[in-house]
């Protein structure tokens, strides 16, 4: 019998050809009914491949709910091998979490936009890919997941094609990502030869004699070419084009999960190699809590000048991506999981709180845009005044921007809690300098959102919001169950202990602790 | 000189990844980059098919470059697709052009 | 238990009144204003009824698990003081508010945020728990940011709030520190496991943690270096000022410093720092006090000139003398900035240039003013007086003579400000006109008369609560001495206290120091001469000592970063190859070198 996760892969999978068929269906009614009247302009309304995706996504949680419950379950067949482990958990509950919300979200967003159907499919394939990514535990399976992820999200950052700048970000995506894919094949390789597999759990046997100096090579390869879709800097140059231009839910669903899923797929090929470098392990520590800093700097630093509200969350994404990558590097030095739990923790608020400011953002472009130029970006003083119209928008994205600074009582205050609790224990004086760099860091964050919350705020209304059209609820309830998310686990920190310790013991499982 | 088969394929993939990263950093045409992408997957083809006989796995070897293959010929098509819209849009196949996302 | 109770009333009292008036939304102003005094009040009833039952126990404690330890709260004598003060002003300024504030767009966001900073400090007081202190550090620090850019279309209210957020953070960088190798330590966050095993720690830690902490006391008391922000928050509306400086924020850092002190008194040259820094701050912002041309900047840097005498009195040992004069400030600072209020309300202007002559036309302000000056200036009798002497005797006990004489100099300058900010608004006649009156919010430049009907009972409290408060001091320190048993505080009754003051030849001195400052205005016109030598102070104060420059080169040099780094943001793909073929080889060369 398959095990429950292979069926949540499955539904998801297998469902996104019927979403697009239903797509046409509809429109094929639609255009027999209409066939002596008028053309239509733009297609009609496309409600059938939503609600077949919506309701994809509904019968998906029943197997990723049973799947939750058993723990470890693995499967194989023929050359697919796969293993749903705490890593895999954390992330296919991130990415079903985001993905459901982003459908419900973008039926009413996407509205007047051509071929929504092959919107709704990508989605799915985007969530059902990124499962099996997190599962996959043969090293070449993983590079295929992470291809196919790849390309589905090419196609829905350029979802708006006959938009210069989504074009521009798709084709930076693309050819930057495909440079990285690269890396990882040829990482791979020489995996295979000094292994003979390719098996990630039998690989840490086979490579006792390994060469060490291609090991690091094969390492470098792999944290370049998944560095590139985990945006670390220098890599992280398409980010900003692709996730401001992209329609807001799969900007939620980038920042939220993708840049994660390539974060997780790193870790995934790099921790059966970290033990046999000859106890230079120390050194793939060093370079993540290198990274970690570096992004912080980079992300708060080109933050802090945007004026376009997106690409300011978008550069905020990769200083976010550096605490995750801190965390993980500081479990890497000390080998203790707390710091690793601290950044799956920080990981999970991230999908919530960027998800969340992505969807707000969306939304309240959604409702600006009749008196914007088409697909013109929104900048932070169109904002002006909009707690005024848009109270519930405005309040949930001031809380995802405060809980992104670092304000407690908010989930974000709490994972970065934990990250520098395990910096200190770590009990070195540079990580220590580290954890206080991060901290001020924090800080340097919140001049780039308090003002954004304060232009929601102002009294003077912004032209554009005194024209703003209303939101539909479906577009508003996502918002509110994000914001809820991100106050509860604020306040009950505990309460995601379920994914978070699960992921970082298999990380230790994994590291051979 | 004498060069063994896995030499020789070492040899083969460096200088193809060479060339296409050297492409990648100063090709400005949209399909030129294009090719410089599938170059750098020949090499990777080449690399996991040599990686394969260097293990003694020829077979796994052999399986793996193939679907490298198969998944790259999407990513091309992908590609492809991408850059008639950018001529479509842009009026070019110059990424130089497509420079309007910045700072 | 019922203290249990009360302390959660305390919190939840006024966060719940925020939630609802937040809720509710800005359709009923008069339902907000009355809900507003209503929750305020009786959160100060709750943290008042909270004193009897002063303890040095858990009375609540919610585990969190993990890294996050136990949530507990600890009503000791210290937190219920400023509990106590925190509510009770917070009330008074809220009451002060429906005059000051009525007609105000989005009142519902100004009295929610005004609740829950009154809520988030008392919940900063009154925990044990080392991580909720820092939580509710942060949230006060918050509230404190969007209370002073509730004006957020004037941009000089925005850029002060954010100026005194991320001055406060990066102070809290510190405290964050400091708990997090607390934690690393001993593997609690209570602060009973500081206070105790402090000695047991490793020198340099222990030393760590004392300076991390007394960095973000420093910066959230306003202290020099991390002063500049307090005189950019007057931008906020008076009685947020009154909040500000009065109730909450500022008095966090205090309590901090008071709280930890027994934990810290031996790590070296923490209480010299401490002591240094509290006599620069009373000396130099007394100066720019002086200097100031602005109703509210003079108060602001007479707070920070007071706030320097607390903070140097915690560096004696002097825990009960600090944060007696804690409790005389609050009440005397709340007075002034209300009535402060109260004039720039009816006058529309705050520049002392176009302010004069207001003692006819607003008696009641004017009585309520000048006697907060009074007590400013440490006149007998008046609360400020007994607080004043108590530091000064601690400082010429414990801190030596030229100590005592440095504060006397501060003492007189301070009578010298207060006995100038009183003229000039008061009885010097006007030397502009007001040409500025629609600012800062206000409509219209109005008919000017006295105070109406709330503001006159928030200062009538204030007034009453001036000549009394030092009455009280029997009952703090027996309150401190029970509960804060490792501080040392002694028992000190009223007689006691004023039998200590009177009898020694300190406050003789100290009251001559006043005499001599309030002497210096009447006769500043035989000293012209000697003020002209004196330029380069002023100058110099004027310039805030040059730290507002330092201020602004950090905050140029941040943003001169920021611009130059986006320069590599070509959005050109060949260079987007080059980051990523470079962080190859530099990935390589990381990991594949000899080191």
């Amino acid at each position: 019998m398959m095990p429950a996760f292979v069926w949540l892969i499955l539904v998801l999978v297998l469902a996104a050809p019927l979403v697009y068929l239903g797509g046409h269906v509809g429109r094929l009614r639609q255009l027999v009914a209409n066939a002596t009247s008028v053309e239509w302009e733009t297609d009609p309304p496309n409600h059938l491949s939503q609600w077949l995706a919506l309701g994809a996504l509904a019968v998906a949680w029943i197997p990723f709910t049973l799947a939750a419950r058993a723990s470890d379950a693995a499967f194989a067949l023929g050359t697919l091998a796969l293993r749903f482990d705490g890593i895999a958990l954390l992330l296919s509950a991130l990415a079903l979490g985001l993905g459901t919300l982003v459908a419900i979200f973008s039926g009413a967003y996407l509205r007047g936009e051509k071929q929504t159907e092959k919107f709704f499919a990508l989605l799915l394939v985007m969530v059902g890919v990124m499962i099996g990514l997190g599962a996959a535990r043969d090293l070449f399976n993983l590079w295929v997941w992470f291809e196919a992820l790849a390309v589905a999200s090419y196609m829905l950052v350029a979802f708006q094609r006959d938009e210069r700048a989504s074009l521009e970000a798709g084709v930076k995506y693309l050819v930057q990502s495909a440079a990285g894919s690269v890396m990882i094949l040829l990482g791979i390789a020489l995996v295979l030869a000094q292994a003979g597999t390719l098996d990630l759990e039998e690989l840490g046997a086979r490579l006792v004699t390994a060469d060490s100096n291609l090991l690091f090579a094969a390492l470098a390869l792999f944290v370049i070419g998944f560095g590139v879709k985990a945006a670390l800097v220098p890599l992280h140059t398409w980010l900003p084009d692709a996730h401001a231009h992209a329609p807001s839910g799969i900007s939620a669903m980038l920042s939220g999960v993708v840049i994660e899923a390539g974060l997780i797929a790193m870790l995934r090929v790099m921790l059966p190699l970290i033990p046999h470098l000859q106890g230079q392990g120390n050194r793939v520590a060093v370079l993540f809590l290198v990274f970690g800093a570096i992004n912080l700097l980079a992300g708060n630093l080109l933050a802090l000048r945007q004026t376009e509200v997106k690409r300011l969350l978008a550069f905020s994404s990769v200083a976010q991506v550096g605490y995750i990558v801190f965390g993980l590097g500081i479990t890497f030095w000390s080998g203790q999981g707390v710091g690793a739990q601290g950044a799956f923790f920080h990981l999970l608020n991230h999908g919530l709180m960027k998800g969340l400011a992505f969807l707000a953002a969306g939304a309240l472009l959604f409702a600006l845009r009749a008196g914007l130029p088409r697909h013109a970006p929104l900048t932070i003083s169109d904002l002006a005044g909009a707690a005024r119209r848009y109270p519930v928008i405005a309040f949930a994205f001031s809380i995802a921007l405060l809980g992104l600074g670092g304000l407690p009582p908010l989930a974000g205050f709490m994972s970065k809690w934990q990250i520098f609790v395990a910096g200190v224990d770590a009990g070195n004086i540079w990580i220590d300098v580290l954890v206080v760099f991060a901290a001020l860091n924090s800080v340097l964050s919140l001049a780039y959102y308090a003002p954004l919350v304060n232009a929601m705020y102002r009294g003077n209304v912004s032209p554009l919001v005194a024209r703003g059209t209303p939101v539909p609820r479906a577009m508003v309830v996502p918002l509110v169950v994000l914001a809820v998310g991100v106050v509860v686990v604020g306040v009950a920190p505990n309460v995601l202990d379920w994914l978070t310790q699960p992921a970082s013991a298999a990380l230790l499982h994994s590291l051979g602790y | 000189m004498n060069l063994s088969p896995l030499d020789t394929a070492i040899f083969l993939v460096l200088g193809l990844f060479g060339v296409g990263f050297y492409a990648l950093l100063i090709v400005r045409h949209l399909i030129k980059l294009v090719i410089a992408l599938q170059i750098l997957v020949k090499a990777a083809v080449v690399a996991l098919a040599a990686a394969g006989a260097a293990s003694g796995k020829l077979e796994l070897g052999a399986s793996l470059a193939l679907s490298v293959i198969v998944v790259d010929t999407v990513v091309a098509v992908v590609a492809l697709a991408l850059a008639l819209q950018v001529r479509k849009h842009f009026g070019t196949l110059d990424v130089s052009e497509l420079g309007t996302l910045r700072g | 238990m019922l203290a249990g109770e009360l302390t959660v009333l305390t919190i939840a009292l006024p966060w719940f009144g925020a939630l609802c008036i937040w809720l509710g939304g800005n359709k009923a102003p008069r339902l907000t204003e009355r809900a507003a005094v209503a929750f305020s009040v009786f959160a100060a009833l709750a943290s008042g009824a909270l004193i009897p039952f002063a303890t040095n126990q858990v009375v609540l404690r919610i585990p969190v698990g993990g890294v996050f330890g136990e949530f507990t709260f600890v009503p000791d004598g210290l937190g219920i003081l400023l509990a106590c003060i925190a509510t009770g002003i917070g009330s008074l300024a809220v009451i002060f508010s429906l005059d000051s504030m009525r007609g105000e767009k989005e009142l519902a966001r100004y009295y929610a945020l005004v609740l829950l900073f009154i809520g988030a400090m008392a919940g900063l007081v009154l925990t044990g728990s080392l991580l909720l202190l820092f939580f509710f550090w942060e949230l006060v620090a918050f509230c404190s940011y969007a209370l002073i850019s509730f004006h957020n279309d004037d941009p000089k209210a925005v850029a002060g709030g954010i100026k005194a957020l991320v001055i406060t953070q990066i102070g809290g960088v510190g405290l964050a520190v400091g708990v997090l190798l607390t934690y690393a330590q001993l593997g609690s966050y209570e602060f009973d496991a500081l206070l105790r095993h402090s000695a047991q720690m490793p020198r340099e830690i222990l030393g760590i943690i004392a300076f991390g902490f007394l960095l973000a006391a420093l910066a959230k008391s306003a202290q020099v270096p991390f002063h500049t922000w307090l005189p950019d928050a007057m931008e906020a509306p008076t009685p947020v000022s009154a909040l500000i400086h009065a109730a909450t924020m500022v008095n966090a850092g205090i309590y901090l410093l008071a709280r930890f002190y027994p934990a810290f008194v031996n790590v070296p040259a923490w209480t010299t720092t401490v002591m240094a820094i509290g006599m620069l701050s009373a000396l130099l912002a007394a100066l720019m006090a002086l200097t100031a041309n602005d109703l509210k900047r003079v108060l602001a840097y007479s707070t920070i000139s007071q706030l320097g005498y607390m903070v140097f009195a915690v560096g004696v040992g002097a825990t009960l003398a600090s944060q007696f004069h804690l409790l005389s400030h609050a009440v005397f600072k709340a007075l002034l900035f209300l009535a402060a209020g109260a004039v720039i309300h009816l006058t529309g202007t705050r520049a002392l240039a176009q302010l004069g002559g207001l003692s006819e036309r607003m008696p009641f302000v004017r009585n309520a003013f000048v006697l907060g000056a009074l007590a400013l200036a440490g006149v007998p009798l008046l609360n400020g007086f007994w607080s004043k002497e108590l530091i000064l005797e601690a400082g010429a006990q414990n801190a030596g003579m030229a100590a005592f004489i440095l504060l006397l100099f501060g003492v007189s300058i301070t009578a010298l400000y207060a006995t100038r900010v009183t003229w000039l608004v008061f009885w010097a006649p006007p030397r502009e006109t007001n040409k500025v009156a629609s600012s800062n919010g206000h409509s219209r430049p109005k008919e000017i008369g006295d105070a109406p009907r709330a503001m006159r009972i928030a200062l009538g409290v204030l007034v009453g609560a001036t000549f009394t408060s030092w009455l009280l001091i029997g009952g703090v320190s027996e309150m401190f001495a029970r509960t804060l048993t490792l501080a040392n505080v002694h028992v000190l009754t009223l007689f006691e206290m004023m039998a200590e003051i009177f009898l020694t030849p300190l406050t003789w001195i100290a009251l001559g120091a006043v005499g001599f400052g309030v002497w210096l205005w009447t006769a500043r016109e035989r000293f012209a001469n000697v003020r002209a030598s004196w330029q380069f102070v002023t100058r110099a104060a004027e310039n805030s000592f040059g730290f507002e420059w330092l201020n602004a080169q950090v905050v140029r040099a941040t943003m001169g970063a920021a611009a130059r780094l986006r320069v590599t943001q070509t959005g050109q793909l060949n260079w987007n190859m080059v980051g990523i073929v470079g962080g190859f080889v530099l990935v390589l060369a990381v990991l594949m070198m000899r080191w």
